[in-house]
């Protein structure tokens, strides 16, 4: 826990269910904290711009826990996004080229937690909630955490795309990967950044990802909890 | 000779890259579904997913945004430390659920973002800036309610269309409903009071006659234990509705919903 009720979080906190946890801890071999050490070259993230193709992917993402696990771990970047770029869109304070980017990269984003959920099912974690600290609220904010999720969404599919065990995912991983890098071309440009800076990217293995992210403090524990069971105390 | 040896080289690729997309059907299989011809093999790779369209947010800035107190705090006339405190608020609500706000507007002032968010103190209606790092994360929602005293209706509108319609019993001569822009605070169910019937919502209006009533007069929304008197002008302030629609609105309306009262 940390400051003002702000809880900075892990994998256990974006994994409610434990699914990532358990899909880990069932990889034969390794550790958890090998597992995740070893993602920098090992598992796969997945989709994006898809819905699920009955009888293989679901098959697929219930015979591989590694696949699951690492989708699941996907699955949590794309809620961080979509929900920050929904949020964006929200509080209407982005004119121009920059609402625009939001609106499109926000609807490829929600696009995005729609294909994962569908194809883990009941084994996708689920929503955390986020506070974005009114960074969605000033353009200028926004589009210096815009490039930053991007970039960092770029170079994490990258990291788990070599180990993707699914040739089904693999394509899918590809297709969404590229876009990620489209996206981030396309905020750096509205940001004055080189939208390519180097000939070659490094990849960013999943304790970095959440090093990065936890970071940020966007993540929150839970939704506030707005019901309770007590008798209403109402003038009737 | 330098360019003998680029060109062999070019060729070899060239041949190399015909030779793959000339190979066995067998061997293709991964990459390119039968039938189907590409100029990148890689995309025809059978994938887990079918492409959909993105589809863009309905009405995107026409929601209403709420956000849980996280600590206590002073609400302010205006969007400054040094504005004069309008009210304190908690992080809970005195039926133990959590403190949330609406807000409409934004100001920066020295370096802090504020928000202006309605208030559930007398008189009704009262607004106030608090800081933006009081509060949690935004919450959206595209529902509005509208409480007609004079045809004794309650609407329901989801992205501008009406998704339900009840009769209510308003508020008495002497215990009137008060009117204006509200929001519907908490979600309370599973208590053993038929007076509320099976569910109340609780709301940031305050009864501007039972002022001395537990928690201020907070006007609810809620069943009844009788339901003969719907539609009427009945209640101490609440709005009530017969069980079923009460239940049938709890479906649909989620906490943080506006709520006008005409």
């Amino acid at each position: 826990m940390s400051r003002d009720g702000i809880r900075s979080f892990s994998l256990s906190d974006f994994d409610v269910d434990g699914a990532v946890r358990e899909s880990l801890s069932r990889l034969p071999g390794h550790t958890r904290a090998g597992f995740l050490r070893r993602a920098a070259g090992a598992g796969a993230a997945v989709a994006g711009g898809f819905a699920l193709r009955p009888g293989t992917a679901g098959a697929r993402a219930g015979g591989s826990s590694g696949d699951i696990g690492i989708l699941n771990y996907a699955l949590s970047l794309e809620y961080l996004q979509a929900s920050f770029y929904t949020e964006a869109e929200r509080m209407g304070a982005l004119q121009g080229a920059l609402a625009h980017q939001a609106q499109v990269v926000g609807a490829h984003e929600r696009d995005h937690v729609k294909a994962f959920k569908a194809v883990l099912g009941s084994a996708a974690i689920k929503q955390p909630s986020f506070d974005f600290h009114g960074v969605t609220a000033n353009p200028d904010a926004f589009r210096s955490t815009a490039v930053a999720f991007e970039d960092l969404a770029t170079a994490a599919y990258k990291g788990q795309a070599p180990n993707i065990q699914s040739a089904t995912y693999l394509a899918a991983a590809l297709a969404v990967h590229s876009v990620e890098a489209r996206h981030a071309a396309w905020i750096r440009r509205l940001a004055g950044f080189l939208p390519a800076a180097q000939a070659f990217d490094d990849p960013l293995d999943a304790p970095r990802v959440i090093d990065i992210v936890n970071s940020t403090h966007f993540v929150t524990l839970q939704a506030p909890d707005t019901s309770a069971g007590t008798s209403p105390g109402f003038t009737g | 000779m330098l360019w003998v040896v680029a060109g062999v080289i070019i060729s070899a690729a060239v041949a190399a890259l015909l030779s793959f997309r000339g190979l066995p059907s067998s061997t293709k299989e991964r990459g390119r579904p039968s039938g189907s011809e590409s100029a990148y093999t890689l995309t025809a790779l059978p994938s887990a997913f079918t492409a959909q369209r993105p589809l863009p947010l309905i009405d995107a800035t026409g929601a209403t945004r709420w956000a849980p107190v996280l600590h206590a705090a002073a609400a302010r006339r205006a969007p400054s430390f040094q504005s004069a405190v309008v009210a304190r608020l908690a992080n809970h609500t005195g039926d133990g659920t959590a403190n949330i706000l609406v807000a409409d507007a934004e100001a920066e002032h020295q370096g802090v973002l504020w928000e202006r968010v309605r208030l559930a103190v007398l008189p009704n209606g009262t607004q106030g800036w608090v800081p933006r790092s009081s509060l949690g994360g935004w919450t959206f929602v595209d529902t509005r309610l509208v409480i007609d005293r004079a045809r004794l209706t309650a609407t329901l509108l989801r992205a501008g269309r009406v998704v339900f319609r009840a009769p209510v019993a308003v508020g008495a001569p002497g215990t009137p409903t008060p009117s204006g822009q509200f929001y519907v605070r908490d979600r309370l169910s599973g208590f053993s009071n038929p007076m509320y019937g099976p569910l109340a919502f609780g709301t940031n209006a305050r009864s501007p006659t039972l002022t001395d009533w537990p928690q201020g007069g907070v006007v609810g929304i809620h069943g009844t234990d009788r339901p003969s008197l719907i539609p009427g002008r009945v209640s101490h302030g609440c709005i009530r509705l017969k069980n079923a629609a009460i239940v049938r609105l709890g479906r649909l309306m989620p906490v943080g919903t506006p709520v006008t009262i005409t």
